[in-house]
This record gives C-alpha cells, structure tokens and sequence, in this order.
C-alpha cells in the first residue's frame, strides 16, 4: 500500500506539493486528477525517489521512501506518460531486460506469459519494439510490473494520448492487477477514464489536495460536476 | 546486473548498423595496415639480412692493407628492424637505417626512410599503430557518446531506476559492452602479428612477453578513453552536447597536446643546428690531438710523454710503431669529444622527453604513444642505444686497427700492410636492445601516469555515475 503524510516539496518560494496525506490500500486505484502543474507528477516522482521531499513522510509497503529509497523500488512499478523501450530489442528482451535489473530471472515461456496477461498480441512478442504504438509499450510496461510481482503501481499519465480501445484495454489490465491486490496510484487528466478504473479520485491544484471521492459515491456527471468547481474555486 | 546489461548493450550496439559498419572499416583497414606493414617488415629485413652479409664480406676480403687505411675505408653498422614494429613503427622512418663507422668521425644514421618519399608522405601512412592509437579511439567515441545520454533522452534511465537500477553498475555494463568489441578486435590483430612474426626466425628476436605488454598499453589507453566519454555522457544531457565534446577531447588529446607538446619541447629545449653542432666539434677537435698531424701542440706533447715514459731519446727506439700509437691518441681524444657533444644532444633529449612527461597528466596519448614505440623498440631511445653501440664498436675497432698497426710495424713504415685474412679477426658489430624490463624501468613515469589515468578515470566515472 501507499501511505502519503503531510508530503511537501518546495522549490524556493514555489511550493510544487503543500502537505499532501493520502492512502492507497491494497486492491485500490486511487486517481489523481487536476490541471499541468498542480503537483501530480511530482507526488509520482517523489514516490519514486526521483526527488527528496522538504517535509512529511511516504511509505511503500511500509518503507519509507525518504529513508530508504532504494529498498522501495522492491515493492513498485512504475509506468510513465509515454513508455519508451530499447526499439533494437523486441519486447521479451525488454520485459528480460527490465526484470533482471529488478533482480528477476525468467525463462522464454514465462516472459511469454506475463506480455500475454498485459495484452499483447504473441505475434508482436518478437518483433522489434520500434515500430510499437504507445498502447503496445504501456502493455510491456504493465507486464514489466506483473514480472515484478509489484505491490504498488504507480501510474503516470498512462492514457494520455491512447485511442478509446487502447485505453479500454489498459483499464482493463488495471482492473485485473487490482484483483491481484495491486495498489495502484495513477495521476491522469482522464475523468472519464478515472471514473472508470478507480475506487478513489482525488482532485489537486496547486500542490494540495482540494478534494476525495470514493468513486461510488458519485455519479460521473456529479463527478464532473465536482471536479470542474474544485478546479474553478480557487481561480475566482 | 552487470552482466545483464552488457548482454543487453551487446545485443543493441550488434544490431546497430551504424556500430557493425563502424567496425567492419577498422577491421579491413587494421588488414590492410597488417598486410602493408609485414610486407614492409618483410622487405625491410631482407635488405638488412643482405646489407649485413654484403658489408661484412667486402671487410673480409679487403686483402692486404695497411690497417688505418681500412680504418678510413670504414664499414657499416646496419641497425635491424625489430618485429614489433609491424605494430608500432615509431620513429624508425625519421632516424635512418644504418651508421657508416670511420676512423676519426662519428657518423650520424643515413638513408633515412622518410627522405626517400615524396611529398605525398606528408598525409601519413595507414599504419596499425595509427589505427590503433587515433581510429580507434574515434570509434570509442562513436559508440559510447549516447550510452547514457540517450536513456536520459528516451526516458528508459527513470524506468530502470524504478527497476532498482544501481548507477554504477548500469554503467559498467555498459563500459564491458564498450569495451569488448574493441578487445576482440585489438587481440585478433595482436595475435595475427604475433603468429606471423613467430613463424619469421630470420628476422630478430620475437618476444610474447613484449607483444601482451603492447596489447595490455593499448588496453588500458583504451579503458581510459572509454571512462572519459562515459563520464561525459552521464554529465550532460543531451547527446549532440556529448558528441561535440567527446570528439573535442578526442581533437585536443590525440591531436593538440601532442604537438604543443612538441612545440614547447623544442621552444625550451632546442637542439642546436647542424651547423652549430659540427663548428663545435671541428672546434674542439683541433684545441686537441690530431693523430694525422705529428706537429701540433697536443701531439708534441704526447711525443715527449711517451719517450720520457719508456725511457728513450727518440721514437724510432720505442718498442712499437708510435705512427699507430698516436693515431689510437688521436681517435681515443675524438672520441670524447664526440661524446660530449652527443650526450649535449642526449640531454635536451631528455629535457624534452621532461615536458613530454609533464603533458601527458593531461593527454593520455602521450604516455600510450611513448610506451608503445619504446616496447616496439622504435623509439629515440632505442635509437640513441644503438647509435651509441654503433660508436663504441667504432671506437673497439679503430684500438684493434691501430693497435695491429702499431705493434706489428715500426715507426714511419707506412708502407705496413696487414695480412689478408687480418680483417676477419674483427668482432661483428652485434647490436643487442634493451630488453623489455629494461624499456619499462626507463619509462616508469610514463608506465605510472597511465596507471593514474586508469585508476583515476574510473574513481571519477564511479562518482559520476554511482547516482544517476
């Protein structure tokens, strides 16, 4: 799970993220909606350890991503806006690849196996990567973390730029990761696509969370509704 | 790791073609550089094998003569092409080939290969050594300059740092699939020499020993160049910025230094000319004994030592030919003369050889390129031993000329003719180099600062790379 307390990162006088506490339990998906630079990307990174925060504490698993950054990356994926591979190599040397970095050793068969659960279609598992379209590499990319047997997955932007069947198709990957008991923690500008993957939508804008809705308790034109006055409160 | 990431890079940089074409032009022009140069060292060889057979038996049959006329009728002493130069033809091509020994003078080399050229010399020969010394390393260049920049650029460095990659040993990995190509490549021609020249017994004396010494020098200048252009793929972040300043570095050590090098060696240091050179010895040489003219001052001297020495009135009682004597005077005082103003020369030399030293903590070219032609033994020094042999072989058979002339004649009988088979009684001019430890005792400082290089280029790379 991911446990998010009072999380705060200044650059200078810009505060990129304002004392943000969040939880994602496992089998959750928790979406982070709100507008370029309201501070998504930077939770992502700081989860990542990519950054240091300022202030406040997060937890992989029960690891602190401050104190020990590199113990966390046992526990999460990560799969950003435009996945890029290595284009000479075909998608089982990829996901091979990627997996012994983490540590991971798989023969053909299995490697076969996780792009199969991820989507991708076995005619392509061979072929170099270079002429694969995004919705091809976000399904490496999740294989990559069903190979990890990751228990965080950390999602940035994954849909953006995604035709409607592509981004059918990985909201449905996430929902069977989230039957695995993945928790999953995706920023995204997509509410419809949120409406539909999520158990959890949070709503920031400069730096802090305005708001949080269990998906359940909304409509998606409540949702909408919600999200576009959050967005618009503090503007006026 | 490691070795994940090397079978990685290996598999990508295979199925590169601009990489594969890369290294299909140095593996034919290292070929056509090996074909060239053996047949060069073949022929060169050949010449010296013959040269040496045909001086030594025009000395032998000289017939009857009287010894110091043989002594101006001189000989050669021919200097032999050692088998490592089919690598490293060092300077070879500018220190001439062979010494012509003569009674009163120190010859310099002649038949200087580079003279014999046209101006077309100028652009260079395709040597190995030069492939080996600056087209490889520019290949180095070509396929490392993106190895980090371009995970920054394709964002897969944030995807593997979210895998648990380790910095430093990303890097290394890489470093291994870097520097395997160009291993297989340099051994295969390193061993290609090494069996032709061990299945060449005529021509000198081969040495394994030297070859992996050379091998292990270009080894190590190359993991040097391979550190530097990793450090600067993962210090900038873009990959057009790492080409210009690899290539720059590239320009500024294998190109700038070594001719500033030069430069300032010759500015601080410079040898005098060779008109100089000669009017000081012409000079010296007549405050002292001449052995052809018994009036001068030195030589009246010497007369009226020699007859208080053996306790006679004049020299015609003297128990040998004091004529021979005198002339051995006359070339030992030469000799010193020569020998000081060529150790004159031997000093700026080394003085020189000191800036050289100097420059190469910033150019691992110039300690590579010294190291090499010292093992191929092609270098000055190597040069400078041999000259000097050759000068003490002089010096040896102008005492045995003379010495035969002046205890087999008497004084003033210049008619003295030495028996025909006289001549063969004069040991061969038999030149040994210095061997390999010798070579790295005297190039330690250069042997040290690649080592500095070596170790210091991968502490820096490590740090570099240790966070990515």
């Amino acid at each position: 799970m991911v446990q998010i307390d009072n999380l705060t990162k200044t650059y200078g006088d810009l505060t990129a993220l304002d004392a943000l506490s969040l939880t994602v339990k496992k089998g959750e998906i928790y979406c982070l909606l709100g507008a370029n630079g309201a501070g998504k990307t930077t939770t992502i990174n700081l989860l990542l350890g990519f950054i240091k925060p300022t202030s406040g504490s997060a937890y992989i698993n029960d690891v602190s991503v401050v104190e020990q950054p590199k113990l966390t990356k046992n526990h999460l994926a990560y799969i950003p806006e435009n996945l890029m591979l290595y284009p000479s190599l075909t998608a089982v040397e990829n996901l091979d690849y990627f997996s012994g970095i983490a540590n991971k050793k798989f023969n053909k068969e299995e490697l076969e196996t996780f792009l199969v659960d991820a989507g991708l279609q076995t005619s392509a598992f061979h072929k170099s990567v270079s002429k694969y379209s995004k919705g091809m590499r976000q399904k490496v990319g999740i294989a990559i973390a069903l190979a990890k047997d990751a228990k965080v997955l950390l999602l940035d932007e994954p849909t953006s730029g995604l035709d409607p069947k592509a981004s059918n198709e990985f909201g449905q990957l996430l929902q069977k990761l989230r039957q695995k008991e993945v928790a999953t923690l995706m920023a995204t500008h997509d509410l419809f696509r949120a409406k539909e993957v999520a158990t959890t939508i949070g709503v920031m804008k400069d730096g802090q969370l305005k708001q949080q809705w269990a998906v359940d308790e909304l409509s998606l034109k409540e949702l909408e509704d919600s999200y576009l006055e959050t967005m618009s409160y503090n503007s006026l | 790791m490691i070795i994940h990431t090397f079978k990685k890079e290996t598999k990508e940089l295979w199925r590169d073609g601009r990489v594969r074409i890369a290294f299909i032009i140095v593996l034919f022009l290292t070929a056509v550089a090996i074909f060239i140069s053996t047949n060069h060292y073949k022929s060169v060889n050949e010449q010296y094998v013959e040269a040496n057979a045909n001086e030594r038996e025009v000395w032998d049959n000289q017939g009857e003569k009287n010894p110091h006329s043989a002594a101006h009728y001189g000989t050669y002493a021919f200097k032999p092409k050692y088998p490592l130069s089919l690598i490293d033809q060092g300077v070879d091509k500018y220190t001439g080939t062979s010494i012509f020994l003569e009674a009163h003078r120190r010859n310099e080399a002649q038949f200087i290969a580079a003279s014999d050229q046209t101006g077309l010399a100028r652009f260079g020969d395709l040597t190995p050594d030069f492939i080996l010394l600056f087209i490889i390393p520019l290949l180095l260049i070509l396929v490392a300059y993106n190895s980090i920049t371009k995970e920054r650029e394709r964002g897969t460095l944030r995807l593997l740092k979210s895998q648990g990659a380790i910095g430093w040993k990303i890097v290394f990995g890489k470093w291994l699939a870097i520097f395997s190509p160009v291993f297989i490549i340099s051994f295969m021609l390193f061993l290609l020499a090494g069996l032709l020249l061990s299945n060449l017994p005529d021509f000198g004396v081969f040495s394994w020993s030297s070859l992996i010494t050379l091998f292990a020098t270009y080894m190590i200048y190359y993991a040097i160049f391979i550190n530097l252009v990793l450090i600067i793929s993962a210090t900038v972040k873009k990959s057009g910025i790492a080409l210009v300043l690899s290539l720059s570095v590239w320009i500024l050590v294998c190109l700038v230094l070594p001719k500033m090098a030069s430069n300032l060696a010759e500015y601080k240091y410079p040898y005098p000319t060779r008109q100089e050179f000669s009017a000081n010895i012409s000079k010296d040489k007549k405050l002292g004994l001449d052995g052809h003219n018994p009036w001068n001052k030195a030589a009246k001297e010497l007369e009226k030592k020699t007859l208080k020495e053996y306790g006679v009135d004049s020299l015609s009682q003297l128990p040998f030919n004091y004529d021979g004597y005198r002339m051995q005077k006359g070339e030992e005082h030469e000799a010193e003369i020569y020998f000081k103003h060529y150790n004159y020369l031997k000093t700026q030399y080394s003085n020189q050889n000191g800036i050289y030293q100097k420059l190469a903590a910033i150019s691992p070219y110039l300690p590579t390129r010294f190291l090499s032609m010292a093992i191929a033994k092609t270098d000055y020094n190597t040069h400078w031993d041999f000259s000097d042999a050759a000068e003490n072989y002089r010096i040896e058979s102008q005492k045995f000329l003379n010495d035969h002339f002046a205890k087999e004649s008497k004084y003033g009988e210049w008619g003295f003719k030495a028996d025909a088979d006289f001549w063969r009684k004069l040991p061969k001019f038999n030149y040994e180099p210095p061997s390999l430890s010798k070579t790295i005792q005297t190039n330690m400082s250069g042997v040290f600062i690649m080592l500095i290089w070596f170790v210091g280029s991968f502490t820096v790379l490590f740090f570099t790379t240790k966070s990515l």
